[in-house]
């Protein structure tokens, strides 16, 4: 109450003032008393109350078109927002320590190194009926490559369940080759599938639809079919010839798989040959995959893939050199145990007949070229939350050896963090 | 060399945790579920005091992500999991994951209450959605302009009206998105020529819309949705990485079990034994 004085009479002291009795010099006459109509003015006069109420009408006013302006501002966001929404940019790092043994007892061969594998940068922009996506690799060894770079329009009606894409893109062939690098348990892809499908990548056009609500699908097209690292001709055909290539599935959960063809051929010169000619390139696949839930401590997947045909390219170096017309075929079997929801165990073997069953040679007591090798590898790897996978593989190539040839000692252990988002 | 690599692989099997579950269950998902879930978690605390079931919802969709990065138990979706979304299980965990109808719902529009209109075709529903109609008049109703509530892209509702009544085309950029089932339901009791749409067990003090289908008007009654007779009817569903065990199990028992049932008849829903 005291307080409220001090304040009224701060705020308005000359109405104080003006009821205290005027000083007057002395002798004069005391002014007369006021009447009754002067003493009530210390009352609020009935007007206060008007500029009350026009003060919250403005400040309503004002708080309205505040709202107003921040849903203007909330819905040009939206729209910006909604066009974010599309665009999608992924990515991760492989990067790795490897220990190779030594070849032979000379110390011939054999590494230990840091590398990294991969470095890739994904941008997807998807709307309704049409996907961008562009992929680059970034590594210290070859620089920027393009991986792929995909226009897909989706067919009207499908809800993107069918579409047809164009550009540089995956082979629609078996089902190692299409799996992300990411996802692999195994840091390397087997032996037959670098064989039939290095880079797994080409250039050309391909039609890929779900059907029965995904229980069966369909991938195929036709490309260039050499592939993104033709020596010589990056990224472009040095042929006419067209490879048609693709993929029936059907996926009922548990299990799933499909068969794989590719017809084609390639105008390339044999060993043996003067001029160049067409030589058959073809391949056959059958693959599959079961997820079973039956161990209490985490889900169990089984995969399996063979693959056989002809011209397939083999490495010397960083060079691949294709084999026109060559017979060669390969198969890998794949246990992936989940433990619990961080880890798992991985065992491979894959198994690759470079002469399709030509007699092995030996070369000084090693392998040659054309001996089959059979790799057993096993792997842990443990998640760190959703982004970042550790691996530690160890695989065991072993060469056949009819011919007595000796097996190199080419064990490798491969320590490998995944970064991803 | 051998030693030290065979001792480091040994090393880490030895290391791998060998048991995932958790004293307490994460349930996380559909808001159109989010009461259901409550409910069904509050009933099964009082029987089962030891277990913690906790439910938060966030739509469908983040459910499902939640349970492809291992930070929730089980995922309540008001639809059915995207092959995008198993493949990534299957990529991470070599599942495809199990589902489990738990209730049964049927997406209902709601009008005010004002709103002569009584039923809509599903065509005239996407009309509407995809801004071909914007008044009411161009519907048999009053000359007014239609004020169009929505779901977050995230809500399994959104996506299972975009594919069921949009057949799968974009909503109207007018369209207003809203949080929550409830925040629909709200908005369309206070504005006159608005419409919504969301589970059935929200349709309190608003008008629901039944369906025109031919000749007649089918309304989202419990026996249409049960039997599949309301065009819109739809199961509601948990998802999990592996089988059901443990707590997790339990939990899911209940929610099955004939108390479990009678509470997603309570709550508004309809149940699926």
């Amino acid at each position: 109450m005291r307080l409220a004085t001090l304040l009224t009479l701060c705020v308005a002291p000359g109405q104080v003032l003006a009821q205290e009795p005027p000083s007057t010099p002395a002798g004069e006459a005391a002014p007369q008393a006021p009447s009754a109509d002067t003493q009530t003015p210390s009352e609020p006069p009935p007007a206060d109350s008007a500029p009350a109420d026009a003060d919250l009408d403005e400040r309503m006013t004002n708080a309205e078109g505040k709202v107003a302006a921040l849903e203007e501002q909330n819905a040009e966001t939206k729209v910006d927002l909604s066009a974010l929404k599309k665009l999608k940019i992924s990515g991760y790092v492989q990067a790795r320590y490897q220990y190779q043994q030594s070849l032979d007892d000379s110390g011939t061969g054999g590494f230990s190194r840091f590398t990294v594998r991969r470095g890739r940068i994904k941008t997807t922009y998807t709307t309704d009926w049409s996907q961008l996506m562009l992929q680059i690799d970034a590594v210290p060894t070859t620089g920027v490559t393009v991986r792929d770079a995909e226009a897909t329009l989706y067919i009207p009606g499908t809800h993107q369940q069918m579409g047809l894409t164009l550009g540089q893109m995956k082979w629609p062939f078996g089902y190692e080759a299409v799996q992300s690098s990411a996802d692999r348990e195994i840091p390397e892809r087997t032996r037959v599938v670098r064989a039939f499908l290095p880079d797994e990548r080409d250039r050309g056009v391909k039609f890929a639809g779900n059907f029965l609500g995904g229980k069966l699908n369909f991938s195929g097209g036709v490309f260039d079919g050499d592939g993104i690292f033709n020596q010589g001709y990056v990224g472009s055909d040095n042929d006419k010839e067209k490879d048609a290539i693709g993929r029936a599935g059907f996926d009922l959960g548990w299990v799933s798989g499909g068969v794989s063809g590719w017809y084609g051929h390639t105008i390339t010169k044999g060993p043996t040959d003067t001029y160049r000619k067409a030589y058959t390139r073809d391949r056959l696949a059958l693959d599959a995959q079961l997820y079973l839930d039956v161990l209490p401590i985490g889900a169990t997947a089984i995969k399996g893939e063979f693959i056989t045909g002809k011209s397939y390219w083999k490495s010397s170096g960083d060079v691949k050199i294709e084999q026109p017309g060559v017979p060669a075929s390969g198969w890998y079997g794949l246990i992936v145990q989940n433990v619990g929801l961080t880890d798992a165990v991985a065992v491979r073997y894959d198994f690759f007949d470079p002469e399709n069953g030509r007699k092995n040679s030996t070369s000084e007591g090693r392998p040659a070229s054309t001996n089959s090798v059979g790799t057993l590898a096993v792997a842990v790897l443990h998640y760190f939350g959703e982004h970042f996978k550790v691996t530690a593989a160890y695989e065991m190539p072993v060469t056949a050896a009819p011919g007595a040839p000796k097996d190199p000692h080419d064990n490798l252990f491969t320590l490998q963090m995944q970064a991803r988002y | 060399m051998k030693t030290f690599i065979g001792s480091l692989i040994a090393g880490l099997l030895l290391a791998l945790p060998l048991s995932a579950h958790a004293g307490n269950v994460t349930v996380k998902g559909s808001d159109t579920m989010v009461i259901l879930g409550q409910r069904w978690a509050e009933e099964f605390m009082k029987t089962t005091p030891a277990t913690k079931v906790q439910v938060t919802g966030g739509g469908s969709g983040v459910g499902l992500a939640a349970l492809q990065n291992g930070t929730t138990e089980i995922a309540m979706s008001s639809r059915e999991i995207k092959d995008a979304e198993k493949q990534k299980l299957r990529a991470r965990y070599n599942t495809t994951g199990v589902q489990i109808p738990v209730a049964k719902d049927g997406v209902t529009f709601y009008v005010n209450e004002g709103n002569p209109l009584t039923a809509l075709t599903v065509e005239q529903l996407r009309g509407i959605y995809v801004g071909d109609v914007t008044n009411w008049k161009q519907v048999g109703g009053p000359d007014a302009p239609i004020i169009v509530y929505s779901r977050e892209n995230s809500s399994g509702t959104y996506v299972f009206v975009k594919d069921h009544v949009l057949d799968g085309e974009d909503y109207a950029a007018s369209a207003q998105t809203l949080p929550g089932t409830a925040a629909v339901v709200n908005a369309v009791s206070k504005e006159k020529n608005s419409i919504g749409y969301g589970g059935s067990a929200y349709a309190k003090g608003i008008k629901e819309l039944k369906i025109k289908k031919g000749n007649e008007d089918i309304a989202p009654s419990a026996e249409n949705i049960k039997t599949g007779k309301y065009p819109l009817s739809r199961d509601l569903y948990f998802y999990l990485r592996n089988k059901p065990a443990g707590e997790a199990k339990a939990f899911i028992d209940y929610a099955l079990s004939p108390e479990g049932q009678a509470v997603v008849t309570k709550v508004g829903y309809f149940p699926v034994k």
